[in-house]
């Protein structure tokens, strides 16, 4: 596969703050991207430079072999983007928005008409063309961006956000569009979020913080390398289990009568739960979820948080 | 740029309230001039034939002036809004000049004031009509349709530089609501030129809008005016043309239409220039 959009050493200062230091990443054609951070990690700086919006301090960035800064008008036409807050016009039909919205790319009439049937369909909004936009629904807003952004067949749909503020049926929605979307028309998408949970259904996640990236990788690398598993035991007699592990030089923790354990990878639970057996009450073996990895990522070892998996 | 332009003048004409709010201080100016101002003037003046007809041209003609601005002002909101919302990054993001883009705003704001100021032209000239005076030539409306042109594109280039220092909608609502107030005053049209001190007469005899005005008496009194002084000595005619602003006085003798038109085009031209270097200033 290709590389459909190269950052090389990015660098972006407003005044004294540096929003983005010297970031490097691909993004191979027909993936499906996610830039992850928390508010203001440089995410959406980074993007408003792919978007030609903002000019970067220095560094490369090309989009399908175009360079950022010398072929921008391209660049323009090869990116379809949903802006993180509604851009539309509230007081226009979602057809008329999307025919004036249209007519930047040169189209003709005929051409406009038939893009907007096509991207209604793609988006399931034929039936609603006819309302105004200002009056739509969250999800239903949402859907109308999206076929805004896919007008002039993009070769990368870069989604800003795009389900912040959407309850979770509305959420699940606009991604199983997203998905759909990308597994049809083989788009690269690229979009930015700070819920692990939707970086999950990507082929490769970007971390950043601080205007740096901190980790990337597949989300199934990000999990295995950031992820850890631990024994959590209720012991029938504490004091007894905890001399045990004492003359076993096992280490442990102890938070209000449980006793933790970390453990490689869960399966080395085993042999400590046969060991023991004998002063275990009850215990469960927990794997860190996404969320544990972001938080992991951002803050270190220290944090983690665990989600129970495997009961007793 | 013919896309955002259509875009612009629909959303002027669907948003009701920036519609009505860009009409305010005409509608004030009429309920003024109806309530007590019109009477005043009247007032303030000797009974001579078709004082009726000519006090109502001459309101017409300030209404024309007011309405070239503020129209247009209204239609240059959504340039704000779009900047308030960030709605302009759609634009920045596609394949459009910057250049298409701002011309898109300015050639908007001239249609939306453009087409109002007909409504009103055709407002006067159906009241005419209605109350037995004589409507407007085809070659007055023919002018006074130039005159429009004229203004609301001088206009136009003000607000434009104008409109690139307010960064909230509030703002410039608040903005336009005391500009739609301050523009009776400053063009001379709540009060005629000639019942206001020295200082005010020399700021009014300064202000581009004072020049529409002072064009769209010009034709539309033409007829009134030729009635009332048929028989009154020249210099009753050459006071009263100067007192109520239809020509200025400016080293003592009175402004021809000619320079009232060059006038208007030097400040489009002179702000229209400012205001792209402005705004190529600030891109970079």
């Amino acid at each position: 596969m290709s590389k459909i959009i190269e950052v090389h050493h990015l660098f972006k200062s407003f005044g004294a703050m540096e929003a983005v230091k010297d970031v490097s990443f691909y993004v191979e054609e027909g993936s499906l991207f996610s830039f992850l951070g928390t508010n203001g990690a440089g995410k959406s700086t980074t993007i408003s430079i792919l978007l030609t919006l903002l000019k970067q301090d220095a560094g490369v960035v090309k989009v399908n072999g175009l360079t950022v800064g010398k072929d921008d008008d391209a660049i323009r036409n090869e990116i379809g983007v949903v802006f993180q807050q509604s851009i539309l016009d509230p007081l226009l039909t979602v057809k008329e928005n999307l025919d004036y919205r249209a007519r930047l790319y040169k189209m003709t009439k005929e051409e406009r008409l038939a893009a907007i049937d096509r991207v209604a369909d793609t988006v399931d909004i034929s039936s609603i063309m006819q309302r105004r936009y200002g009056k739509l629904s969250g999800g239903q807003k949402r859907r109308v961006d999206i076929a805004r952004g896919l007008l002039h067949q993009p070769k990368i749909l870069l989604l800003d956000e795009p389900t912040t503020g959407l309850d979770p049926q509305n959420r699940k929605q606009i991604w199983n569009t997203i998905l759909e979307l990308q597994r049809k028309t083989n788009m690269t998408v690229f979009l930015t979020t700070h819920y692990i949970e939707e970086a999950a259904n990507s082929n490769f996640v970007v971390v950043m913080k601080e205007g740096e990236i901190i980790a990337k990788g597949t989300p199934h690398y990000l999990k295995s390398q950031y992820s850890a598993n631990r024994l959590m035991i209720i012991a029938k007699n504490p004091a007894q289990l905890r001399s045990q592990f004492q003359t076993d030089k096992l280490a442990f923790t102890e938070e209000h009568s449980t006793f933790l354990i970390q453990l490689e990878k869960t399966t080395d639970a085993i042999v400590l739960l046969a060991k023991y057996e004998e002063l275990i009450d009850s215990f469960e073996v927990q794997k860190s979820s996404l969320d544990d990895v972001f938080i992991q990522i951002h803050n270190g070892k220290d944090d983690i948080h665990h989600d129970g998996c495997y009961e007793a | 740029m013919m896309a955002v332009t259509k875009r612009n003048i629909l959303l002027y004409f669907r948003d009701k309230s920036a519609l009505f709010f860009s009409l305010l201080a005409v509608i004030i100016l009429v309920v003024l001039y109806g309530t007590f101002l019109g009477n005043l003037i009247s007032d303030s003046l000797p009974d001579f034939l078709a004082k009726k007809w000519l006090l109502l041209s001459w309101i017409f003609a300030g209404i024309l002036a007011v309405t070239s601005v503020t129209t247009t002002l209204g239609a240059f909101g959504t340039m704000v809004e779009d900047r308030s919302t960030e709605a302009d990054l759609d634009f920045y993001a596609s394949p459009i000049k910057r250049s298409s883009l701002f011309g898109g705003y300015v050639m908007s704001s001239i249609f939306v004031g453009f087409i109002m100021c007909l409504l009103v032209l055709l407002t006067a000239n159906a009241i005419f009509f209605f109350s037995g005076d004589e409507m407007l030539t085809y070659i007055q409306l023919f002018k006074v349709v130039g005159v429009i042109g004229l203004s609301v594109i001088s206009s136009s280039s003000m607000i434009l530089l104008l409109v690139s220092f307010f960064k909230t909608v509030k703002a410039f609502a608040a903005a336009s609501t005391v500009i739609g107030t301050l523009l009776g005053f400053l063009a001379g049209i709540y009060i005629p030129i000639g019942n206001l001190p020295a200082y005010l007469q020399i700021i009014i005899k300064l202000f581009p809008t004072s020049h529409s005005a002072a064009l769209f008496r010009q034709i539309l009194m033409e007829q009134p005016l030729q009635e009332t002084f048929a028989q009154a000595p020249e210099s009753a005619k050459h006071e009263f043309l100067k007192d109520m602003g239809v020509f200025y006085e400016i080293n003592g003798s009175l402004t021809s239409p000619t320079f009232s038109v060059l006038y208007l085009i030097g400040i489009a031209v002179f702000f229209s220039i400012l205001a792209v270097v402005l705004l190529k200033r600030k891109r970079s």
